[in-house]
């Protein structure tokens, strides 16, 4: 056990837990900026896969990681703009606008990758695994300095550049929400549509801004994963990052910084659960460990605010009373 | 707007998205297609397009187009575990609690359904009904899980039983590698069923066409009954159109939204150790079937309506099965079916899909109204 912890607290198990963390991030800033305008996208999960493959898929034609990532958002923020369309334009629910982008992006993205790239594999299998070499994926940053410090350095520096972003995007999305008159205005639209547009604001305007928000991060997640977590693009490699995603939003009460909380939660049940299989732990009772978590999670997180919302009604009785 | 009005539009618009979806797989199969000019890729696509659309059924060869019966059977037998995944998720649907884990259901139902049909010696018909039985019932118990998470503790359903699914997938692939396989097997699957458990099969064509078929028919005329004509069924409806109304009125709102997964649940069990013991002689599955996610857009053509479950089943098999055949002799990769799921799913739902066209049939059979009404005055 000792030995076990030991292995633990290392510099590498605090870095794969950053690096897991950060798709999970992205999708999580997603959630939570829809969220904040009123309304819930469960396709965040095909988003990612179209953005994954077609960043891969870009960047290796056009030969430059650049191109592909861009592509990868591009891609990422015009099929949210349509998930947008339908929702709200042609009112169909939103619930059901994600599940038929979860639908094509899991097996849409693979007629894709069969027909652009000609492969098949087998029967099932197509992936563009081979297409991204280690000059198209993402590059590694070493923070000059900070990768000096002991233990410190080994976590923090020489990570991708969309891990880096991920953080500083949690950020910029904090201050977005909350000291910029976008953000009122999406907050505003989220709590009362109605009261929003009666000063002005154009609700249909701040959902597209805040679906179209969802779509880049996702596109950010989606080229992480295909361009850094893993190399290259393969059926279902987002494996639900988009469902915990929205977890980790209601486990981190709808706030950003909650929510960095919830995706390093979710980072270290990952990781945890790879140490596990490199133990000898059968890897199939390690990979359900993020997704038991996160019912885990979500189940404290009610616990929690449950009991919050019964002390303030009590203080409030109390307070009744001493006023009386 | 008069009935029949309303039938006709959505007949229409249920039509005009089929078409838009089947415009969009056919610009993809262009695009697919191999060929060096405009006029041969065009070829291309009208031969792919041909076994799309027509071949689940006919086999054309130079003597013209003949009806195939084995290409029938096939169609039907794949619509088995499908009504099952729709039926389930059109009554999870109706209380307006998106439970997507009947695609983890599926599956387990079948693992559970397979171990007692290898483990649990008894009589011949006996066998699997209590196999299929015991399938729906865990699936059932696992449905509690989100159901009272959601009642209790307002823990979205949809993120739990999505969660569910990967968790059931893992966990049965444990089992399965660890403790259940066949050693002596080369891939891994499981010891074969005992012959007493296997389901009978209707034709005896290899098309797999069970006795599960008229079980599943039964199972839709049930539950058709059970939510239009029982008081559970209302409730559940009533839920799903206004919760806070139904509430006001003194429905146990809590207990009817577990009960309607707990349904849910126990369908798609049940579909999933129907399909089992009909199709296959051992378990091996080792990855999510993606029943569940068809099961959605059949319940989403038909409108949450177990009455139209069967039609839409049906459709949904041909197109699968087209896309299939499509894939074998036209080389178009069979996924275009996701895509085109995806589109019809789309504009199905669609609320203001065709409004325009909408509008004037209202504003159409009100003048009509009125003008009867004028007339009557005037005699």
């Amino acid at each position: 056990m000792l030995d076990f912890l030991k292995m633990l607290l290392t510099p590498e198990f605090f870095f794969s837990i950053i690096r897991i963390s950060a798709p999970i991030l992205f999708a999580t800033l997603a959630a939570i900026v829809v969220e904040k305008a009123g309304f819930c996208n469960i396709g965040l999960e095909g988003l990612m896969m179209f953005s994954a493959l077609s960043g891969s898929l870009v960047s290796y034609y056009a030969n430059s990681w650049l191109i592909g990532l861009l592509a990868a958002l591009v891609v990422g923020v015009l099929m949210s703009l349509m998930m947008g369309f339908f929702a709200f334009q042609l009112k169909t629910d939103i619930t059901l606008v994600g599940i038929a982008v979860n639908i094509m992006g899991s097996g849409g993205t693979l007629f894709l990758c069969k027909v652009i790239t000609n492969l098949t594999e087998g029967k099932t299998m197509a992936s563009t695994t081979g297409f991204i070499t280690k000059g198209l994926c993402i590059p590694n940053i070493t923070i000059p300095l900070v990768n000096k410090i002991p233990f410190l350095g080994g976590i923090l520096s020489g990570h991708s550049l969309l891990t880096y972003l991920a953080f500083l995007f949690c950020l910029l999305t904090s201050i977005m929400l909350y000291k910029t008159s976008l953000g009122l205005n999406i907050r505003a639209v989220g709590e009362n549509p109605n009261a929003a547009s009666s000063v002005g604001v154009s609700v249909l305007k701040i959902k597209y801004i805040a679906i179209g928000f969802s779509g880049l991060m996702c596109g950010f997640g989606g080229a992480f994963m295909s361009m850094s977590y893993a190399q290259g693009w393969s059926l279902d490699m987002v494996a639900g990052r988009g469902f915990i995603a929205l977890a980790a939003q209601a486990m981190g009460n709808g706030e950003c910084l909650g929510g960095m909380l919830s995706s390093l939660v979710f980072g270290f049940a990952q990781a945890l659960g790879i140490k596990f299989s490199a133990r000898g732990l059968d890897s199939n009772l390690a990979s359900p460990i993020p997704y038991a978590v996160t019912i885990i999670g979500l189940v404290i997180f009610s616990l929690v605010r449950r009991s919050h919302a019964k002390k303030e009604r009590s203080a409030a009785a109390h307070a009744a009373q001493a006023a009386k | 707007m008069t009935k029949k009005r309303e039938i006709i539009f959505s007949l229409v618009r249920g039509l005009l998205a089929i078409c838009i979806a089947l415009f969009v797989a056919m610009l993809l199969i262009f695009i697919s297609s191999e060929g060096a000019g405009f006029g041969e890729k065009l070829r291309a696509t009208g031969a792919a397009l041909k076994q799309l659309l027509i071949a689940p059924l006919f086999r054309t060869g130079r003597s013209g187009v003949s009806f195939d019966v084995k290409r029938l059977t096939d169609v039907l037998a794949s619509m088995i575990p499908i009504i099952f995944t729709g039926l389930s998720v059109c009554i999870m649907f109706s209380a307006n609690q998106f439970n997507l884990g009947a695609e983890g259901g599926i599956m387990l139902g079948a693992f559970t359904t397979a171990m007692v049909a290898i483990y649990v010696p008894m009589g011949a018909v006996i066998h699997p009904i209590v196999a299929v039985l015991a399938g729906g019932a865990a699936v059932a118990v696992l449905m509690l899980l989100p159901a009272l998470l959601k009642t209790k503790l307002d823990v979205s359903e949809m993120v739990c039983s999505l969660m569910l699914n990967y968790i059931v997938m893992y966990v049965i692939k444990f089992l399965m590698n660890t403790y259940l396989a066949d050693k002596t097997k080369g891939q891994i699957q499981s010891y074969e069923f005992l012959q007493s458990a296997k389901i009978a099969q209707l034709v005896d064509n290899g098309s797999k066409l069970s006795v599960g078929f008229l079980v599943a028919l039964v199972v839709v005329v049930i539950c058709g009954l059970f939510m239009f004509n029982t008081r559970w069924g209302y409730t559940i409806r009533m839920i799903g159109l206004n919760q806070d109304f139904s509430r006001y009125s003194g429905m146990k709102v809590a207990g009817v939204i577990v009960l309607s997964q707990v349904l849910g649940g126990f369908l798609a069990g049940m579909g999933g150790g129907i399909e089992m013991l009909g199709r296959y002689n051992t378990f091996s599955w080792s990855a999510l079937p993606g029943y569940g996610w068809t099961g959605i857009t059949i319940a989403i053509l038909a409108g949450n309506n177990p009455w139209l479950v069967p039609l839409a089943s049906f459709f949904l098999a041909y197109l699968t099965k087209g896309c299939e055949l499509m894939a074998t002799y036209a080389n178009v990769p069979a996924q275009l079916l996701d895509i085109v799921q995806g589109v019809i799913f789309l504009f199905f739902a669609a609320e203001q899909f065709l409004s325009r066209y909408r509008q004037k049939l209202v504003v159409k059979s009100a003048q009509e109204e009125l003008a009867g009404k004028e007339g009557a005055k005037h005699a």
